[in-house]
């Protein structure tokens, strides 16, 4: 019994150092809409890194550092009352592109860990193709993860995440076409 | 001599130098390089002939493999599956895994020493690097270096052997022979990929989360230089007068100037650059791209991107993945 418990505090006090580790591989998801609309204009809607108000489920943006990399902070509001604290490394506004990195989140709003991701428009004729890219790990690293922090769960997430932004940014885009 | 009778020579000049460049070429093919790129999201190795640029072969590895150690003869690839728990050995000319070899509980980083005898794999989740008899198949030596180890390598005489300590921010130096652990050497911080100069004088490590390469003197043990880098450094290539890192967030390749440690350029390539090497006669530069699924080569005097090859998904190559073909 002594023996147990002592085994038990062994794996306790190991557990900490071992949450470092990466267990998993990184997982990576792209998901694209096409916009029946210039690039320029989709960029117009999205290319404000201090403005998510395009993402359905978002209350609030707010943060210092306008669209400068290693400098630019947002802190991200959901309507549910959640928050998401990210970090913007990249900023192209000739290529109409940003990536960014998640610094916290809440592994039930986003069940992911080590999350970076790139927005990008790509003039396509007339028309542009958006594209968002996340490059991340599962909820919980080590071995064997519960089901709501696995590979399964991370990759659902997030393609949840960017589908329900591209179609939701593509109706507002297009529906602002339409009336000009 | 007229004008037309010169033109006939010189016409005559060439056909008979074609015929010759063609008669050559049928004696003594060309040995293409070939780049062995581990796709982990797909568990597959692309092989990629570098004369043609073309996707030759895939071949299935299981466990999601992620790092690569080409023989010295380049007849057989080490890779490492971080999920399956072991070495798969490739035989390189027949595009197959010929066995594997069940290694530690995370193996990542890979190296092979210069007579081709003995492996030694990087553990990322236990403070362990282990020693593996290849022609044995089996590990035959285990030594306790720092946490989470990543990148391996050895110098070209293969007298010592060089880990990145990952989460202790520094470097393990090990004596080959006896498999010891000579000396700990910090670096910046999260040292990832880790490269050693043809001398063996120095070491060079990319730290991931202080956007640094460390140089180290193996001869002293003492961190002698830092270079600035981009964001997210990974691996580091050498060349004759310039070191090259990909920096894996920023998307770029950064190059310093070896002598000085000053950055020269920063050049773009694919989304998540991982694994980098030079062809066998210096005279390309091949990155890996992890998001992108490609490989680009660079023209190290140029600067220039000459070439972008198609690979699996997921591909990081992290270790030496191009052969000489014989």
């Amino acid at each position: 019994m002594k023996v147990l418990r002592f085994a038990a505090i062994l794996v306790g006090l190991a557990a900490p150092s071992v949450a470092f580790a990466h267990g998993a591989s990184r997982l990576k998801q792209v998901e694209a809409v096409e916009i029946n609309a210039p690039a320029a204009k989709v960029w117009q809607v999205i290319g404000n890194f201090h403005d998510m108000s395009w993402l359905p489920g978002v209350a609030t943006t707010t943060g210092p550092g306008g669209n400068k990399p290693d400098v630019a902070k947002r802190e991200i509001t959901l309507k549910s009352g959640a928050k998401i604290e990210e970090s913007l490394y990249k900023y192209d506004a000739q290529e109409m592109s940003y990536s960014y990195f998640i610094d916290k989140v809440d592994l039930k709003v986003l069940p992911v860990t080590n999350y970076s991701s790139t927005l990008v428009v790509l003039p396509e004729g007339g028309k542009s193709k958006v594209e968002w890219r996340g490059a991340f790990f599962r909820g919980d690293p080590l071995f064997d993860p519960p089901p709501a922090l696995n590979d399964d769960a991370a990759t659902k997430a997030v393609k949840v995440l960017y589908r329900s932004g591209l179609d939701a940014l593509k109706k507002k885009v297009e529906a602002a076409e339409a009336t000009n | 001599m007229s004008v037309a009778a010169l033109r006939g020579r010189v016409i005559r000049a060439v056909g008979a130098g074609l015929w010759l460049a063609a008669a050559s070429l049928a004696v003594t093919p060309a040995a293409a390089d070939e780049a062995f790129i581990t796709d982990q999201s797909a568990s597959a190795v692309s092989v990629l002939d570098l004369a043609t640029k073309k996707l030759v072969a895939t071949i299935p590895v299981p466990g999601k493999p992620a790092g690569i150690a080409m023989a010295p003869d380049g007849r057989r690839a080490y890779v490492t599956s971080p999920e399956g728990q072991d070495v798969s050995v490739i035989d390189t000319a027949a595009r197959r895994v010929l066995r594997t070899i069940k290694v530690g509980q995370d193996p990542l980083g890979i190296a092979i020493d210069p007579t081709g005898k003995f492996i030694y794999v990087a553990d990322f989740d236990i403070p362990h690097l282990y020693k593996v008899d290849v022609h044995e198949g089996r590990v035959v030596g285990d030594a306790q270096i720092g946490a989470s180890p990543r990148g391996v390598a050895l110098t070209p005489d293969g007298k010592l052997i060089v880990a990145a300590d990952r989460n202790d921010d520094q470097i393990s130096i090990l004596d080959a022979a006896s498999f010891k652990r000579i000396a700990i050497v910090k670096v910046g911080s999260h040292p990832f990929g880790v490269t050693i100069d043809a001398q063996g004088k120095r070491a060079y490590t990319a730290d991931v989360k202080s956007n640094t390469v460390s140089v180290v003197d193996l001869a002293t043990h003492k961190l002698v230089g830092t270079v600035k880098t981009g964001l997210r450094p990974y691996v580091v290539a050498l060349g004759k007068t310039s070191g090259y890192v990909t920096d894996e967030y920023a998307g770029t390749v950064t190059v310093f100037d070896l002598a000085s440690l000053k950055t020269v350029k920063k050049i773009n390539v694919g989304d998540y650059p991982e694994g980098i090497e030079f062809s066998p006669d210096g005279k390309m530069l091949y990155v890996v791209n992890w998001f992108s699924n490609d490989v680009w080569a660079i023209d190290p005097t140029t600067l220039k991107v000459t070439a972008k090859m198609q690979v699996g998904d997921g591909p990081r190559a992290f270790g030496t993945f191009i052969r000489k073909v014989p």
